[in-house]
Formats: C-alpha cells, structure tokens, sequence
C-alpha cells in the first residue's frame, strides 16, 4: 500500500470517529441549549402572567398558555418543567413539546396555569446533524487527499528522485549519487544516512576487492618462485626417482594451488560484477572457437562431435562468456569416456550439451557446490560448475543437470526458468 | 639480448635472471621503480620485463615513461594484481604482451623470444636446430627442407620446445601452453604423450633426429645433447 493511501485510510478512520464523537457532543449541547432556551422563555412568560395579573387583575393574552386549572387545597406545589409527547392530528405523529406547570393566586383563588412550547424533535436533530458532519468529514477528507497528493508531488519529490537514483546505484560502477537537497529535516537526514551507508560499502567493496587481489598477488608470487625452484630442482641430475616422485608431487599440488587461486579469484570478481565489457556476441562463433581449441583433444578420446548449431546473438562479457562454454565444453570432453559422443545444440532459447560418461550416484545439485569432486576425476577442482553457476546468476541464465544411465546433459538457458 | 627484469620479489627476480641467463641473455634487474627508471634511462635494453606492483610505484608508470620518452623497447607485463584491469591498462599503454603469475619460465622465455622475433625482425627470421627449420609467419616447420603437416596444437607444442631447447618442461608448462588454464591436468598429459609420439613419427619420417627426450615421471626436454 502507498504512504500516500495508507496515510489516507488512518485520516479517514480518525476523522469517522472524530465525526461520530463531534455528532454526540454536538447533540447533548444543542439540546441542552435548546432547553436551556425554551425553559427560560417559558419562565418568562410565566413571570410576565403573574405580574400581569398583579398588576392589572387580569389574564394576559398567551400563545403558550393551555391549561388553567383552579386549585382547591392549600397544599404547597413547586413549579415543575415537563417534557410530554403530545398526538398531532395534522402531522400525524407524536411531538415533543415541554410544558411548565406554575401557580399563581389569582385574588384569593390559587390556578395551576401550565404553559407549552413546542421542541425540537431529537431524530430530526441527529439527522441533520449527521448529516451536516458527513458532509464536512467528506469535504475535509477531499481536501485531505488533494492536499495529500500535492505534499506527495512537491515534498516527496526529492524522494522520489533519490529512490531512482539509488535503485540505478551499481557499486562496481565508481560513479557517485548526488542526492537531490530538500529542506525537510528527515529527508535530509535518510540522505545522510544512506550517503554515510555508501560510502561504508564502497570502502568495505574497496577493501574486499583489494584483499581478493592482495591474496591473489601475494599467493601467485611465493607460488611462482616455489614452482621455478622445483623446475630447477627437478633439472638437475642429481636426484634418485624417490626424490624426483616428491618434488613432483609438491610441483603438481603447487600448481593445483595456483588453479584453486586463480578460480576463487574469478569467482569472486564474478560476484563483484567486475566482467562488464558487455557486447553483442555471436554465440555460435564463441562454441566453435571452443571446440577448435579442445578439437584434437576430442579426437584424441575418439569421441563423436555432433553439432547443430544456429547463429546466436547474446549480449555478455566476452571473457565471462568464454570461460562458461569452455567450462561446459571441457567438462563434456573430461568426464567422457573412450570413443563416447559429444552433442551439442545451440538454439534461440537454449544451449544443450549432452555426453557420455559413467554413471553417476551423486546428487546432481552437488556438482555446483565449490570443491565437489567425484571418485571418477580426482584431478578436478570442482570449481568450474561453481563459477558457470556464478556467470548464470550474474545474466540470469538458468543452467539445469541431468544423467540417465550414463547419459550427461547439461542444458543452458538463456532465461530464467 | 639485453632484458631488464623489473620485480620486487627477489627470488622471482633471481629465477628469472638465472633462467634468461641460460639462454644466452644479458639480464639485469632492478628491484624498484626508481632503480627501474635510473636504469632504463642510462641503458639500452632489447626488452624489458615488468611487474605491476612495485614497492615504491607502479610497472604502469614505467610503461608511460618509456612510451612518453620514445624509448624503443619491448615490453612484456608480468602480473597477479587484478589481472583484468592490469591487462587492459597495460596492453593500451603500450605493452606488447602480458602474463599472469604464476607463470612457466619456459613461457615467459618463449614469449621474450617470439617478442624480440617481432620486433627485430617483424617476424621473418626463422628458427633453426639443426636438421628442423621453423618459419613462424607461415606457421610452417620443415625437417631436412620438407615441410611437415602439422595440427595446430602440435605447431605450438614444437614451437614451445625449440624456444626452449635444453631446458626441462614439465607438463602442467606445455599443458599450459597449449590450453592456458583451462584443462585439467590428467587429460592432457596423456594427450601431450600421444602428441608427442605423432610429433616423433612425424620427424623422422623426413629422416629429423629424435630430439624429444622424456624426463622421468616430470616431462620432456628437447635437446640434441646427451
């Protein structure tokens, strides 16, 4: 729900019962006021008939005079206001009216003289006020909107604005935001607080970029020297074959050891959206040059190449989209066995890789993970399908695993599913 | 050949002094960009090796002084930092080729030479051992003046060898040479046998010598000696 209509519905739940409140004080203070009104007119009235007769002796003309009664005891009487709902012919109904019931001696008599005005009637009264309140709470709940709507166009500008800017915001990108100033104190403030945010994260992604290449460059270097010096070692002539068996074994876990930080690295620049160079790619080209490239090492396992490929047009980073067919490409020729096959299909939607190989009792879902091995290819990192799986998320690409009875089909998909 | 090795780490330095050596090379080394600098303006070098990331500066900088300086100079970038980003900085600068760490020194040996090739003599100038003749702007090896049909990657493999003849390569050297760093390794070695095997048939079918001697368990040496 927007801020907007969300502010609407409280508006609108507290002016209801603000109104409903307003309607009942409304209604006792109207009443009251109207008694209060009648009452001291009748007591007037009545104070002008006494006098009247005091006076003059004489019964004064009276709109509100109904009842002149003779009174024969001598018992004491208070003047007393009555409310009395009285049959109207004409209206067909019954009326309020408030009667004021006094005595007054009239030379040695004593009367009980009862005087009558009309009232208001009380359902007429909350008719009306309901519906006079109705109409204000609609008239200030139209302009609450309207004006709503102009505080939301005006003042929520800036927000809205810097929301743009901050959804368009790509930390790889060294690009700054400049927030749009408004004068109110708590846009101000979110644009500091988010602006202080960014400037932590890019420091973090600063220190986490430099960190990945300080340990790729600080690894790769020992490496390096550790790799020539077995070179050398394994050069000279003097070493019997146990010891040539463990320098070699050191040389070959080096050199894993600088595949492991050249992968993580990839990986890690993956994640960082650091391979940006996007362009129009043919993607039939990319295959083909793939498979120039591995061509005699599928000849060499006798394998059967059959292609059916379609141009392609993709937008990626040229890099990134070498690295993922490669990856595919190999691992079909890897894990293949002595003259199995190769298929491959390439399509608008799709890119299928099937091969043949041995039968596999893991869950395929393992395979993705960082450092998966299988007992059939010690030799694996088990890194490519990790980082394939890094370029699908990076370009939202879906990359789906099957086997059946030795089959291995890796299916590609240019969306997500 | 004069080479100067700019790195900061001092083994690296040495290994690579050492290896450029062998080949019959002057190398000199500088440990610093300053010394780097000093050296580059009071010598003349035929090729200059450099590491990006330098105690006191960076290898890009040198790049752009030499280039701002026209110093006519190969250039070859040799580091690990942020590969990507240094590859194209390097590249544009002006640097003729580039290469990861860690690397073979064989391949480093193989680039400097394919490098000085272009340079000094924009490629035409064949390679020749003994009885085997390459000509690298046909891509073409002839043994005994008749020309050998040969697969890409085994052009590459020979190519790799006589630009390094005397010398040890181990296999994960030629494996990376051939594929960079894309294969893994059991595969390929059992393909660089049989390569090697057909590259052996092919030779002395034209009556070439068997130069390709294997190192126990550790790789090949391609060499005429004994």
């Amino acid at each position: 729900m927007k801020l907007l209509e969300k502010t609407s519905k409280y508006y609108f739940i507290f002016l209801s019962l603000f109104s409903l409140l307003t309607i009942i004080i409304f209604y006792y203070s109207i009443q009251f006021m109207v008694y209060d009104d009648i009452d001291e007119k009748l007591k007037h009235e009545s104070e002008r008939i006494n006098y009247s007769f005091q006076e003059q002796g004489k019964l004064p003309s009276s709109n509100y005079i109904v009842d002149i009664i003779s009174i024969k005891d001598n018992l004491p009487y208070t003047n007393v206001f009555k409310d009395t709902l009285i049959y109207e012919m004409y209206e067909k109904d019954l009326i309020p009216y408030r009667n004021y019931e006094f005595h007054t001696p009239i030379g040695k008599e004593r009367y009980k003289i009862t005087l009558r005005n009309i009232l208001l009637d009380s359902d007429d009264l909350i008719r009306g006020l309901f519906v006079t309140t109705a109409l204000i709470l609609l008239l200030m709940l139209t302009g609450l909107f309207f004006l709503n709507q102009k505080i939301s166009k005006h003042l929520w500008n800036p927000f809205f604005k810097n929301l743009t800017k901050l959804r368009s915001y790509d930390i790889t990108k060294k690009n700054k935001v400049c927030f749009e100033t408004s004068d109110v104190n708590e846009f101000k403030e979110l644009n500091n607080v988010v602006s202080s945010l960014i400037t932590q994260i890019e420091l973090d992604f600063q220190n986490l970029k430099e960190f990945n290449e300080n340990v790729s460059h600080e690894m790769q270097t020992p490496l390096a020297v550790m790799r020539n010096k077995m070179e050398l070692l394994l050069e000279s002539k003097n070493l019997d074959e146990r010891e040539i068996e463990m320098v070699q074994a050191t040389y070959r876990e080096t050199t894993k050891l600088s595949k492991i930080g050249r992968s993580l690295a990839l990986i890690s620049k993956i994640e960082n959206q650091e391979f940006n160079q996007n362009q129009n790619l043919n993607i039939k080209e990319i295959v083909e040059d793939v498979l120039n490239n591995f061509e005699e090492m599928i000849a060499f396992k006798k394998n059967d190449l059959k292609t059916t490929l379609i141009d392609k047009i993709l937008i990626l980073d040229p890099i990134l989209a070498n690295i993922l067919f490669t990856n595919l490409i190999k691992n079909a020729i890897q894990h293949n066995k002595e003259e199995g096959f190769i298929f491959l299909c390439l399509d608008n939607e799709k890119f299928v890789i099937e091969n043949s190989g041995d039968v596999l009792s893991e869950e395929p879902e393992k395979l993705f993970k960082r450092f998966h091995k299988n007992k059939y290819s010690s030799e694996s990192m088990g890194l490519g399908l990790a980082i394939n799986r890094k370029i699908c998320e990076l370009y939202g690409f879906t990359l789906e695993y099957k086997h059946h009875e030795g089959i291995h089909r890796f299916v590609l998909f240019f969306s997500e599913l | 050949m004069k080479i100067l090795v700019i790195e900061d780490n001092i083994e690296l330095l040495k290994d690579i002094k050492e290896y450029l050596e062998r080949e019959g090379n002057v190398c000199e080394i500088a440990k610093d960009y300053q010394s780097a600098l000093s050296k580059i303006n009071d010598f003349q070098y035929d090729l200059l090796v450099i590491d990006i990331t330098l105690p006191d500066g960076s290898g890009l900088d040198i790049i752009r002084e030499v280039k701002q300086e026209n110093i006519d100079v190969g250039i070859i970038v040799i580091s690990a930092k942020n590969a990507l980003d240094d590859k194209i900085n390097g590249l544009e600068l002006g640097a003729d080729d580039y290469l990861t760490k860690p690397f073979y020194l064989p391949e480093l040996n193989a680039r400097i030479k394919a490098l000085y090739r272009r340079k000094i003599y924009n490629g035409s100038n064949d390679i020749i051992f003994n009885e085997i003749k390459i000509i690298p702007e046909k891509r073409l090896v002839l043994v005994n003046e008749q020309a050998l049909t040969l697969t890409q990657k085994e052009y590459d493999i020979i190519n790799f060898f006589i630009a390094n003849k005397n010398r040890l390569l181990t296999k994960e050297a030629i494996a990376e040479h051939i594929w960079g760093d894309h294969i893994e390794n059991s595969d390929s070695f059992n393909f660089i046998y049989t390569h090697l095997a057909n590259l052996r048939k092919k030779i002395s079918d034209f009556g070439g010598q068997d130069y390709i001697k294997s190192i126990y368990r550790v790789g090949y040496k391609f060499s005429d000696q004994e």
